[in-house]
């Protein structure tokens, strides 16, 4: 009876508990349906990083990451590359030497990297003719190639088809300069990396840093992400001179986006649980004010503190819940249409790519945020239905009726 | 002295002790008999409430103790003294008396359900009270569909139900026209002459007082008389 009794209790203002199942709804739903977003745009972000920028794994020269010195080149490269690409794991793998140098024109110059790469190898691992936004891939039998990105392009006021010069620090530490030809436009998501990385073909510089068929980086793509452990000790084992390292330490940001990205979540639904508490507080509170008469007639009737502390419980986890599987529905359906669709930010292209971010997002949950999720608006519930069923305990009887 | 319900030894209610000093019971003694139809009467503020509550044990005294039939009631402290309350005391309000979610039937059931009384018993009951108030075509309808005679007679069939030592009503006509006033007091006094069921109610009302078999008239927090007038034959008046 004391289930019914708070059932009832709820549709005595309707309009009031209409406002707070509503209010439920609405947080939980947006709750959760932003939470899918923000992972799908973490997700999107990790793979693209993964897939065109970073690669699962990478291996140097132990001190090559301390200083990008063209002589922390890995001393057994070729073999490296061989064994990786034998490893059932491994997808697609590549080596590369990577300097500090500068390019110059007419106009101005820029200190960059130079990303010396093996063409038919780097497409595989990362897709490099694809970034191409105008002009070629790397030819044949071409010498001294360039692409780079159209903002460094403007700022250097050239255009493609034009040469602009290369300077860096050969393997004896003279400085040596090439002219190369712009031959493509390259584009990624990440804005500030473009402006700051051209691509040239390995041989070119090898031949003009001394270098013979060395690399100073090796780029390993796996089929996925699960095997990233086994493979990484793997290879250290077999080459334990030099550093392998995972994606999430390459690129501490994103690897700390992903485990932020899991905080994030909860503060975030904590936040909107929390803002609907208060509300909930607050109308409850009201509710058991307005009822002063009725629950100290009550108590004088016999009804002892721990059935009204009851009653006033579940009439607010009632209310609660009568708003959780409203909410959670329009979020899943929202996420399940969007899932498929993916939510489209063309107007928006320029500033999410300046974070590294594409501008179409696919939200997505998993079961156990899901459950985390449960777990915080149980708590919650419980935590706002405590305040009020407290404050009803507070009541005396005969005070409570001569008001 | 076996048939003494209620003894009231020594009454006295302070309010406001630490500024200035209201009595609003002093030194009251007071014997209840099973069986009594007892009317406290009194002008506003001289202490009827406050007399009531604490023969119901709904507030305790400043000085002197409450025995009912042998419990000192005064001593009785948290949910021993709720449980004292739920099966040896029935209660009839001015106002809010009942639970406006339930229906008068469930109102009667759920006063009961607090004394864990078997779902067969209860039924039978609530619809012998429902009778003997006559409202049982009423049975579905809530307090908010009743008017305020029909809602106090349902209030006496709910006080009754526990079958308690004595029923204690705070000016149970206070709200009423005279007409359902008089039919309140029918039923009490037909339950009263019927089932010996004692009862206490303070009033304003002379119509009300000329039914008591018994007139206590409190005056600034003391019993300034208590007569017990011929017994008055009923009339339909
Ligand atoms: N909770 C309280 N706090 C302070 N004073 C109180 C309290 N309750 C009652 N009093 C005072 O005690 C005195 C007796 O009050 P009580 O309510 O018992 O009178 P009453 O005879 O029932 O009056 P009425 O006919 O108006 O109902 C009054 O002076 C009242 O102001
Ligand atoms: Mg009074």
């Amino acid at each position: 009876m004391l289930l019914k009794i708070a059932w009832r209790n709820i549709w005595r203002n309707k309009k009031r508990s209409i406002i707070i199942i509503t209010a439920v709804m609405t947080g939980l739903s947006a709750g959760v349906f932003l939470i899918a977003f923000y992972n799908g745009m973490i997700e999107q972000r990790v793979n693209t990083a993964i897939q065109s920028e970073i690669s699962h794994l990478q291996v140097h020269h132990p001190d090559f990451t301390k200083d990008y010195d063209i002589n922390f080149s890995l001393q057994n490269g070729a073999a490296i590359l061989q064994q990786v690409q034998s490893n059932p794991a491994v997808k697609a793998t590549t080596g590369r030497i990577i300097i500090k140098g500068m390019i110059a024109s007419a106009a101005g110059s820029s200190g960059i990297t130079i990303n010396a790469v093996i063409p038919e190898q780097e497409e595989a691992v990362t897709h490099l003719p694809g970034k191409l936004i105008s002009g070629d891939y790397f030819g044949a039998g071409n010498k001294n190639e360039l692409l780079l990105s159209q903002k460094l392009l403007s700022k250097l006021k050239l255009k493609r088809t034009k040469k602009a010069i290369l300077t860096f620090q050969d393997k004896d530490g003279n400085i040596t300069s090439a002219a190369f030809r712009i031959i493509g436009i390259y584009k990624t998501l990440n804005t500030p990396y473009d402006e700051t990385n051209v691509f040239v073909k390995i041989q070119d510089i090898d031949s003009l840093a001394g270098l013979d068929s060395q690399y100073n980086e090796i780029a390993i793509l796996l089929h996925s992400n699960k095997m990233l452990k086994e493979t990484q000790s793997a290879i250290s084992l077999a080459f334990p001179g030099s550093t392998i390292q995972p994606w999430t330490e390459i690129s501490p940001e994103i690897g700390l986006t992903v485990s932020v990205s899991e905080q994030m979540v909860l503060i975030f639904m904590g936040i909107i649980l929390l803002a609907l508490a208060f509300g909930i507080i607050n109308t409850m509170m009201m509710a058991v004010l307005e009822r002063t008469r009725e629950i100290g007639m009550l108590l004088a009737l016999g009804m002892d503190k721990a059935k009204i502390f009851r009653m006033i419980l579940m009439e607010t986890v009632l209310l609660v819940a009568a708003g959780c599987p409203g909410g959670l529905a329009i979020a899943f359906i929202a996420i399940a249409i969007t899932k498929r669709t993916g939510i489209s930010f063309k107007k928006f292209e320029e500033v999410y790519a300046s974070f590294g971010y594409s501008d179409v997002i696919y939200p997505s949950l998993d079961s156990r945020q899901l459950g985390l999720i449960m777990l915080l608006v149980v708590f919650a519930a419980i935590l706002s239905a405590l305040f009020p069923a407290l404050r009803a305990l507070r009541l005396k009887p005969v005070a409570s009726m001569r008001k | 002295m076996n048939n003494t319900v209620i003894d009231a030894h020594n009454l006295t209610r302070i309010y406001d002790e630490n500024t200035i000093p209201v009595y609003a019971l002093n030194s009251v003694h007071l014997h209840i008999t099973k069986g009594e139809f007892t009317a406290i009467k009194g002008p506003s503020g001289s202490g009827k409430t406050t007399l009531l509550n604490m023969l119901g044990g709904l507030d305790e005294p400043t000085e002197g103790y409450v025995n009912i039939n042998g419990t000192n009631i005064t001593q009785l402290k948290g949910n021993k003294l709720i449980d004292f309350r739920l099966n040896n005391i029935g209660f009839v309000f001015q106002s809010y008396n009942l639970i406006p979610v339930l229906t008068a039937q469930e109102n009667i059931e759920f006063i009961m359900l607090l004394q864990k009384r078997p779902k067969a018993e209860r039924e039978q009951r609530v619809t012998e009270l429902l009778k003997e108030v006559g409202l049982i075509e009423k049975a579905g309808k809530r307090p908010g569909e009743l008017s305020g005679g029909q809602q106090q007679r349902v209030a006496v069939a709910r006080a009754l139900a526990p079958k308690p030592q004595f029923i204690l009503a705070d000016e149970p006509t206070a709200n009423l026209d005279s007409v359902s006033a008089g039919n309140l007091l029918d039923i009490m006094a037909k339950l009263n002459r019927e089932e010996k069921m004692t009862f206490i109610f303070s009033t304003h009302d002379q119509r009300v007082i000329d039914r008591a078999r018994r007139v206590i008239t409190l005056e600034d927090g003391k019993i300034v008389s208590d007569t017990t007038p011929a017994p008055l034959v009923h009339t339909n008046s």
